[in-house]
C-alpha cells in the first residue's frame, strides 16, 4: 500500500530514462545520475576552492576578482615573513602566527582531553550501569547543540557575574574571571569544546567496545587477568582501529575550531585564545583593513594541513581494513 | 585429580529459573557430557562450573573444596569456548602464553609447556601466525591448546566443534577422545548434538529445562532411557512412540521402539505399515510410513523396493520394546 506511489512513480518514470539509456549507453546514465551530486560538489565545494587560491593569488580590498591586482606569491611570503616563527612578535603577519601557536596548543591539549575523556567515558556506559541508555542521552545531548547555543549557554555560566561565579561566591569563595584571564580563558575554549563533542567521539569509542567480543573477556578472567592487563592487552589493542579514526576526526576538527569559542570568548582576552579560522575570518570580512588575499592564502595553508590529515586518516583506514581482510 | 560435585545448584535470571536443585557427581577422569535442546541449561551450567557465573543457590565443589564464591581464575579449571575466544591481535604463541604470563611463570617454562601443547596438537608451523590466519581447524586446536597449557585440574568445553564442517567435526571428534584418553583429565563437554554426547562420553547427562532427565553411560540412555524425552533425545532417528494399545501384550501407556530395531516380517508380521516416503541410503532403506494414521520409521539393512504407497509387514523383538506409563516415565 506504502510502496504504490513508488510503483507508479516507477512506471512513469521508465519510458524516458530508457529513452536516455539507448542515446547515451549505460556509461552515460552513470554520469546522468552522478551528475546532481557532482553539480552541487562543484558549486560549493570545487570552484569555490579554485577561487579561494585565485583570490589567494591578489591582493588590494576589493572584493570581485576581476578588480583585484595579481601579485603572484606576495601573500604566501607575508605569511611567511618571519624572523622567527616561535616568535609571533618577530613575524610581519604577528596575528597569524600567533593564531598558529594557539592553534597548536589547543590541538595538542584539546584532542589529547578529548580522546582521553571520551574513552573514560565510552568504558564507563560500556558497563552494566543502571539507566544505561539514560546516560547515554546525557552525554550525547551536547553533540545536538547548535556550535553558538554552546558558546552562549557557557558564556552565562562562566562570565564574571555568571552562574559558575555565583555558586563559588555562594560558597564563600571569591570569583574567578575565567573569560578574561588569559589561561583560563584558554582551558575554558577546551573544556567547552570537548563538553560539546566528546559524546560523539564516545559513542564511536563505544561502538567498538561492544564489538570486542565477551567471549575474550571471559577468557581472560579463566586466564586469571588482572583488570590492568585486560585494559591493555586486549581492550585497548582491540579498539585501535576505532581510536585512530577518533583521533584523526578530533585532530581535524580541533584545527578547524571556531563558532563555540569565537562566541565564547571572541578570541580574547588579547589574542589568548585567536585561533586559526578566526584569524582568517577577522582577516577576511571583519577587520577595518580587510585583506581578502592574505585570509584566501592562509585558507588554502591550513586546507593543505587538513589534506595531510584526511589522507593520514585514509591511510590508517585502508591498512585497517587490509588488516582485518587478512 | 578433580572431581567436581554440584549440590542443589539453582540459577535464576529475574524471575526465570532456567536451573533447578541440580545435584551431580563429575568423577575424576571421566569425559561427561552435558546434552540437551537449546535453552535447556547446560551452557549455563558450564558457567557456574567455571566460575563465570555464580549460583542462586547450591553448591559447587572441587576435590571437596567449596569454590562456589571462587573466582574463576582460582578454580584450575581451563574453558574451550564455542566461538574459540582467541585474542585475534595476538600471535597463537602469545595467545597460549598470555594465561601463563598472568601467573608470572618463568618464561622457559612457558616456552616449554608452549611447544609441548604444540606438538601434541600438530600447530608448531602456526605458532608465529595470527588466529585470522588459521582455518576454523587450526583455530580449535589452539583453543584446546591454550586450555592445555595452563595443566588443569579440569577441562571445559562449550559446544567446541559447532563451528566446524560436518567431515572435520568427525575427525576433531576422534582427536578429543584420544586427547582425553592421553591426558585422563575430567572433561566437561557440552553438546547439543546426541551423536558426540554418544560418541565422546563416559557419562551423558540429558538436561531439559534446567532439570537433569537422566544420568549414565551412553549405552545405559539408549538401552534403557528413562523417560520419553530422554527415548527420543537419545538415537538416531528418534524413537517411534505408539499407544500401547497397538502393540497388544505391552505395559504402560506408550509404547517406544526404535527405527532400527523394527524389520521385514519374514513370517508373521506384527504391524503393517503404509509407505509414505523411502529414502535409499545404499547400506540402509530409511521407510516412512503410516500405522492407522500415526507416523512410523523403520530403518531396514540394506536394499528395498519398497514405493509408496505399499504395504509393508514388519516385526521386532519384544525385549527392544520401551514401555512408559502416563506421566512419561519408564515402565519396566
Amino acid at each position: 500500500m506504502i510502496l504504490a506511489p513508488v510503483g507508479w512513480l516507477a512506471r512513469v518514470l521508465d519510458p524516458p530514462l530508457r529513452a536516455l539509456q539507448r542515446v547515451g549507453g549505460r556509461n552515460g546514465m552513470a554520469i546522468f545520475f552522478v551528475a546532481p551530486n557532482m553539480l552541487i560538489f562543484g558549486i560549493f565545494v570545487l570552484i569555490p576552492l579554485v577561487i579561494n587560491f585565485a583570490y589567494s593569488m591578489t591582493g588590494g580590498g576589493a572584493l570581485f576578482l576581476g578588480d583585484r591586482i595579481f601579485v603572484g606569491g606576495e601573500q604566501y611570503g607575508r605569511l611567511f615573513d618571519c624572523g622567527n616563527y616561535l616568535e609571533p612578535n618577530s613575524c610581519r603577519e604577528d596575528l597569524f602566527w600567533t593564531a598558529v601557536w594557539n592553534t597548536v596548543f589547543f590541538v595538542v591539549l584539546q584532542v589529547a582531553l578529548m580522546v582521553g575523556v571520551a574513552l573514560i567515558t565510552a568504558l564507563i556506559l560500556n558497563r552494566d550501569l543502571k539507566a544505561r541508555s539514560f546516560w547515554r542521552a546525557v552525554f550525547f545531548f551536547p553533540v545536538l547543540l547548535s556550535p553558538v547555543v554552546v558558546g552562549l549557554i557557557w558564556r552565562w555560566i562562566l562570565q564574571r557575574q555568571g552562574l559558575l561565579n555565583y555558586m563559588i561566591y555562594e560558597l564563600g569563595f571569591d570569583p574567578i574571571n575565567w573569560l578574561v584571564e588569559r589561561n583560563w580563558a584558554f582551558a575554558a575554549a577546551i573544556s567547552v569544546s570537548v563538553w560539546a563533542h566528546m559524546g560523539f567521539y564516545a559513542l564511536i569509542l563505544l561502538a567498538g567496545l561492544q564489538a570486542i567480543p565477551k567471549d575474550l573477556y571471559e577468557a581472560a578472567e579463566m586466564d586469571g587477568t588482572r583488570p590492568a592487563r585486560v585494559f591493555w592487552r586486549i581492550t585497548l589493542p582491540l579498539l585501535a582501529p576505532n581510536l585512530l579514526v577518533v583521533l584523526v576526526l578530533t585532530l581535524i576538527r580541533a584545527v578547524q575550531i571556531f563558532d563555540e569559542v569565537y562566541v565564547l570568548t571572541g578570541g580574547g582576552p588579547g589574542t589568548s585564545t585567536l585561533f586559526i579560522t578566526q584569524y582568517i575570518y577577522e582577516v577576511g570580512f571583519a577587520s577595518l583593513l580587510r585583506n581578502p588575499g592574505l585570509a584566501s592564502a592562509a585558507s588554502i595553508l591550513m586546507g593543505a594541513v587538513l589534506v595531510v590529515l584526511t589522507l593520514f586518516q585514509l591511510g590508517i583506514a585502508r591498512r585497517g581494513e587490509r588488516r582485518s581482510a587478512k | 585429580m578433580s572431581r567436581i560435585t554440584l549440590t542443589d545448584v539453582s540459577r535464576s535470571f529475574g524471575s526465570v529459573k532456567v536451573l533447578h536443585d541440580i545435584n551431580l557427581d563429575i568423577r575424576d577422569g571421566e569425559l561427561i557430557v552435558f546434552v540437551g535442546p537449546s535453552g535447556c541449561g547446560k551452557s549455563t551450567l558450564l558457567r557456574l562450573i567455571a566460575g563465570l557465573d555464580r549460583p542462586t543457590s547450591g553448591k559447587i565443589a572441587i576435590n571437596g573444596e567449596d569454590v562456589t564464591r571462587v573466582a574463576a581464575a582460582d578454580r584450575g579449571l581451563a574453558m574451550v569456548f564455542q566461538s574459540y575466544a582467541l585474542y585475534p591481535h595476538m600471535s597463537v604463541r602469545q595467545n597460549l602464553a598470555f594465561g601463563l604470563e598472568n601467573a608470572r611463570m618463568p618464561k622457559p617454562e612457558i616456552e616449554q609447556r608452549i611447544a609441548e601443547a604444540a606438538r601434541m596438537l600438530n600447530i608448531e608451523p602456526y605458532l608465529d601466525r595470527r588466529p585470522g590466519q588459521l582455518s576454523g581447524g587450526q583455530r580449535q586446536r589452539v583453543a584446546i591448546g591454550r586450555a592445555i597449557v595452563r595443566n588443569p585440574t579440569a577441562f571445559l568445553l562449550d559446544e567446541p566443534l559447532s563451528n566446524l564442517d560436518a567431515e572435520l567435526r568427525i575427525s576433531t571428534r576422534a582427536e578429543l577422545a584420544a586427547l582425553h584418553e592421553r591426558l585422563s583429565a575430567t572433561m566437561i563437554y557440552v553438546t547439543h548434538d546426541q551423536i558426540e554426547a554418544m560418541t565422546l562420553a563416559d557419562r551423558i547427562v540429558v538436561l531439559r529445562d534446567g532439570r537433569i532427565e537422566q544420568v549414565g553411560t551412553p549405552l545405559d540412555l539408549y538401552n534403557k532411557p528413562a523417560n520419553l524425552f530422554v527415548a527420543g533425545f537419545i538415537g538416531a532417528p528418534r524413537m517411534n512412540f505408539l499407544p500401547s494399545d497397538k502393540l497388544p501384550g505391552t505395559a504402560g501407556s506408550t509404547v517406544g521402539i526404535r527405527p532400527q530395531h523394527l524389520r521385514a516380517a519374514d513370517g508373521k508380521a506384527k504391524l503393517k505399515a503404509k509407505v509414505t516416503l523411502v529414502e535409499a541410503l545404499g547400506y540402509e532403506t530409511v521407510v516412512h510410513g503410516l500405522l492407522d494414521d500415526l507416523p512410523l520409521l523403520a530403518v531396514l539393512p540394506g536394499q528395498k523396493s519398497f514405493e509408496a504407497g505399499d504395504t509393508i509387514a514388519l516385526t521386532y523383538d519384544a525385549e527392544n520394546l520401551h514401555a512408559f506409563d502416563e506421566q512419561g516415565q519408564r515402565v519396566d
